[in-house]
């Protein structure tokens, strides 16, 4: 802890026991699906199918084109039944495309298998594009824009790092698909050109930073890092900082790095490999108020009731029932909302409310904020709407981790006081 | 089913203002309990029930502003009691007051700390200043004189302060300082009277360790605030050229409750900066006022005031900082470097203002000398009673002369001795007439008085002078305020030296 400066992040309960045992269910798709048309903060969407068409698993189905191409495939087959307005995972009702599930799972690969080893750099940028590739560690940003660039990568940086509590999905995927990510990794370390990889591991999963040592053991260039289990480690920002003691302004390429999920690299090895696009995934349903806490495997759009369903339902009356992690992920007031390609948990927590009283300046959130703000000072300026201040205080740098609420005494709503005057900033720039 | 709505994130940490304001009253009473420990061992029991009445009337009036206030604008009073923590306020008022302080003064002070302090500014989290510093200082400036018949003796500082002019080179001085006050270590451990809670250093700083590993307070700011008086200490000793100066900081270390105010007060998170690096800041300054203040400024104490001062500075600490804290860590350097070295070059400064404490010169016993042609000596009735050749060359006279009692007691009704004269004998060598003794026999003056002609140092004064050319005696010390007695012996010896002439 240096004299200037708080630690910038927080050592929070990680909760993983609950659903890291056992295997990952199989949870078939229901009677009905819903595709969301959300793709990196647009909804809007040219589809491509219309009411009556029969489509298999792979289709295409949609495209958005607003700032990039992102397209939309089906994860079930059967027959397009119309378009409904659901909330999404993001708290905000989207269209989605509604598709009757016939039950047979009919495949077709919308893309041709394409060898990394021999493909040049510009094709695989390419076919990451055409393959619809965002990422999957929760912000849902096209992953091929990070590589376009031709500056030099000094560090391929793949997370698996997990740092929000009660999710294990992507500690999962390493267990049980490592063999395939690393593919991916290697197609993404040639696309990036980079000088080195490095997978990092929270150092509390010994286990798991062992069984990538052992597998990457003989590649050059690819290596294991094990970072402290603080929140938020997953942050781009902050893994960065940890392995390469470095900061940037915008981008983790100002430093050298580029940062992807280890999910988002088993989802690129599958098109690259099986010629699929990202249609099915696995999430962690846990929390403590949820009967059988574990990690199930689901096609795209099946509804948030079903899989809790599959884990044995509520065991509290009263539940926060949240799309993601407990710290990141948004309280959603039903369980109608589906499944998305970023949506790595379903989290259900006991509502037990606390009292809050006033906030005493203690600066806990200031040492804490990995983004290095004063989220008490912005939350104060957002409140008497000085939005100089705000600008001063560079409140639109905030990501939102939660961590200035969490580590509240007072326990105020620090994050949701900065998430309002972010809101004033962006309302006064439109 | 009920599904809640909450904005994210939906996990809280355990600590809770609460739980730190309760780890913090535990803390105050540890140092609490210490102090009536202390006056019960040393003083008895009615110390201890003069420092149990005083906690209780500081919470009494504490509470009771509180749920007047709470009443007035109709809120839950038991909520307000406990989401407004004014009983610390109450806790360290009373723990940075002597215990000869009356109970009706500091419950003013409590009540103006708690309404004018707390409650006016918006209450707890809005108030700029520390509201016990606040309460404390109204004690400072209205009730200096309101202290109860229960007596203790000088605190450290306040010997420090007075007497020493808070530096001293005199290595004799610096060792009737420390027996003074009772040695380094006597002021370490805190077995000395002072403020009822600002005395044991040890016992402060290891609750202070427990408090900030426990995330009750911030480290940095007792460590600056401590580390800055330390070294500030040390650079007056060394530009004074102080030898062995190393007890001198460790003196301020331990004094005046710095440990205390470093600890709970400057920690107050509601009135320091928020981040680490105003906090930084902040602690500095307020370790460089404290020890101007002591060196230089008429005040017994810095530590008050630097709270305050720096309290009223934390909202433009704050805005000098508006930024990312990334960032920001250049600016605070600046600061602090330029903080550091203002402090270094005014202590440098201070020295030469300064006026150390020097031993005050041995007085000289002051000596009143009297001739032998003095009026009143003359106007004394003598007379040689008997002349003694002793056959050794030396002849003694006996001498009978007026003293107090035979010319000055007739005048006074009350005096109830016999009016006689005193009787001398007086040995003289009888070629060289220089005087060889002077004894006095028969002494009727007043006891005390007439005893002190009889001292030796007195009559020794005589011997190895001629009597013929003797012009006058000296009156010493050894019998001041015998003025009578002395000229008694005067007339004695006058009569001789008539009689040898």
């Amino acid at each position: 802890m240096s004299l200037l400066l708080g630690p910038m992040h927080h050592h929070i309960p990680g909760h993983k026991d609950l659903s890291e045992h056992g295997e990952i269910l199989e949870v078939k798709a229901g009677k009905q699906v819903f595709i969301p048309l959300y793709a990196s903060h647009s909804t809007k969407f040219d589809i491509l199918v219309k009411e009556g068409d029969h489509v298999c698993v792979g289709t295409l189905l949609a495209k958005c084109s607003d700032r990039m191409v992102i397209p939309i495939y089906s994860s079930v087959s059967g027959t397009v039944t119309g378009i409904s307005k659901i909330m999404h995972m993001t708290l905000k009702p989207v269209d989605h495309i509604v598709i009757e599930n016939d039950g047979k799972m009919e495949t077709k690969p919308p893309f041709h298998p394409l060898d990394y080893q021999k493909a040049s750099r510009e094709e695989l940028i390419a076919f990451m594009k055409d393959a619809g590739m965002i990422g999957l560690g929760g912000a849902g940003f096209p992953t091929y824009m990070k590589y376009q660039g031709n500056q030099e990568v000094k560090k391929l940086i793949i997370n698996a790092v997990e740092c929000e509590p009660y999710i294990t999905d992507d500690l999962k995927l390493v267990e049980q698909h490592f063999d395939l990510a690393l593919t991916g990794i290697l197609a993404m370390k040639k696309m990036a050109q980079a000088q080195e990889a490095v997978i990092a591991i929270k150092k509390s999963h010994s286990s798991h930073l062992q069984l990538v040592e052992t597998a990457v053991a003989n590649i050059n260039g690819v290596s294991v890092v094990s970072v402290p289990d603080v929140y938020p480690m997953g942050w781009e920002r902050v893994l960065v900082r940890q392995i390469m003691k470095k900061e940037y302004n915008r981008l983790p390429i100002e430093a050298g790095a580029i940062v992807n999920n280890v999910t988002t690299a088993y989802a690129f090895a599958n098109a690259l490999v099986n010629g699929m696009p990202f249609v099915k995934r696995t999430v962690t349903i846990s929390g403590n108020a949820i009967k059988n806490p574990q990690n199930v495997s689901c096609p795209l759009g099946v509804p948030a009731s079903e899989l809790i369903e599959a884990c044995g339902g509520y065991t509290y009356d009263d539940v926060k029932l949240i799309a993601g992690g407990p710290m990141m992920g948004k309280t959603i007031v039903n369980d109608k909302f589906v499944v998305d390609r970023h949506m790595n948990a379903i989290t259900v927590l006991a509502n037990r409310p606390y009292d809050s009283v006033a906030c005493l300046r203690c600066g806990q959130c200031c040492d804490v904020c990995p983004a290095g703000l004063q989220p008490v000072r912005i939350a104060q300026a957002g409140k008497i709407k000085d939005k100089a201040m705000m600008e001063k205080l560079h409140a639109l740098d905030c990501v939102e981790c939660g961590l200035c609420t969490y580590i509240c005494p007072s326990r105020l709503d620090v994050t949701e006081n900065v998430r309002k005057a972010k809101r004033q900033l962006t309302l006064a720039k439109k | 089913m009920k599904y809640t709505f909450n904005v994210s994130p939906n996990l809280r940490q355990s600590q809770s203002t609460k739980r730190i304001m309760l780890e913090l009253t535990i803390a105050l009473l540890g140092v609490y309990a210490f102090s009536l420990f202390y006056y019960q061992m040393e003083e008895g029991s009615e110390y201890t029930v003069q420092a149990l009445i005083l906690m209780a009337t500081s919470l009494i009036v504490a509470f009771v502003t509180e749920t007047i206030w709470a009443l007035c604008k109709k809120q839950n009073v038991k909520t307000y009691l406990s989401t407004s923590f004014g009983w610390t306020t109450a806790m360290i008022l009373t723990l940075m007051c002597p215990i000869s302080i009356t109970p009706y003064a500091l419950g003013i002070a409590t009540f103006f700390a708690i309404f004018v302090g707390r409650i006016l500014f918006g209450g707890f989290g809005q108030n700029i200043f520390n509201p016990a510093a606040f309460g404390r200082a109204v004690l400072f400036a209205s009730f200096a004189g309101a202290t109860t018949d229960i007596v203790t003796s000088a605190t450290p500082t306040t010997i420090m302060a007075s007497e020493y002019n808070w530096l001293t080179l005199d290595s004799s001085m610096i060792q009737s300082l420390m027996t003074k006050t009772g040695g380094l270590w006597n002021m370490f451990t805190g077995w000395y009277p002072g403020a009822l809670g600002e005395t044991s250093t040890v016992l402060i700083l290891l609750l202070g360790v427990i408090l900030a590993l426990r995330k009750v307070i911030d480290w940095r700011v007792p460590l600056i605030y401590l580390g800055s008086i330390f070294v500030l200490s040390s650079a007056i000793a060394l530009f004074a050229g102080m030898n062995d100066w190393l007890w001198y900081p460790v003196f301020h270390i331990c004094t005046g409750g710095v440990a205390f105010g470093a600890v709970f007060m400057l920690t107050d998170p509601v009135t320091s900066p928020v981040s680490a690096q105003g906090r930084c800041i902040f602690a500095l300054g307020a370790g460089i006022i404290t020890v101007l203040i002591r060196v230089l400024a008429n005040l017994p104490e810095g530590c008050l005031y630097s709270i305050l001062m720096m309290n009223m500075l934390t909202p433009a600490i704050d805005q000098a900082l508006s930024g990312k804290q990334l960032a920001m860590r250049k600016k605070t350097w600046i600061v602090l470097s330029v903080l550091s070295i203002l402090g270094i070059g005014s202590m440098a400064l201070a020295v030469q203002a300064i006026e150390p404490a020097k031993p005050k010169p041995v007085e000289k016993p002051k000596t009143v000398e009297i001739s032998m042609s003095d009026e009143y000596v003359n106007s004394l009735k003598a007379s040689i009673d008997q002349t003694k050749d002793n056959g050794d060359g030396t002849t003694t006279y006996t001498v009978t002369a007026e003293g107090f009692a035979a010319k000055e007691g007739p005048n006074y009704p009350d005096y109830n001795h016999p009016f006689e004269p005193n009787v001398f004998e007086i040995t003289i060598e009888n070629e060289t007439n220089i005087i060889k003794s002077v004894r006095p026999i028969v002494i009727k003056d007043t006891e005390y008085i007439g005893d002190k002609i009889q001292h030796e140092k007195y009559l020794n004064q005589f011997i190895g002078k001629d009597i013929t050319t003797m012009e006058q005696v000296e009156k010493n010390d050894v019998v001041s305020g015998a003025t009578f007695s002395v000229k008694s012996s005067m007339r004695a010896l006058l009569e001789v030296q008539k009689a040898l002439q």
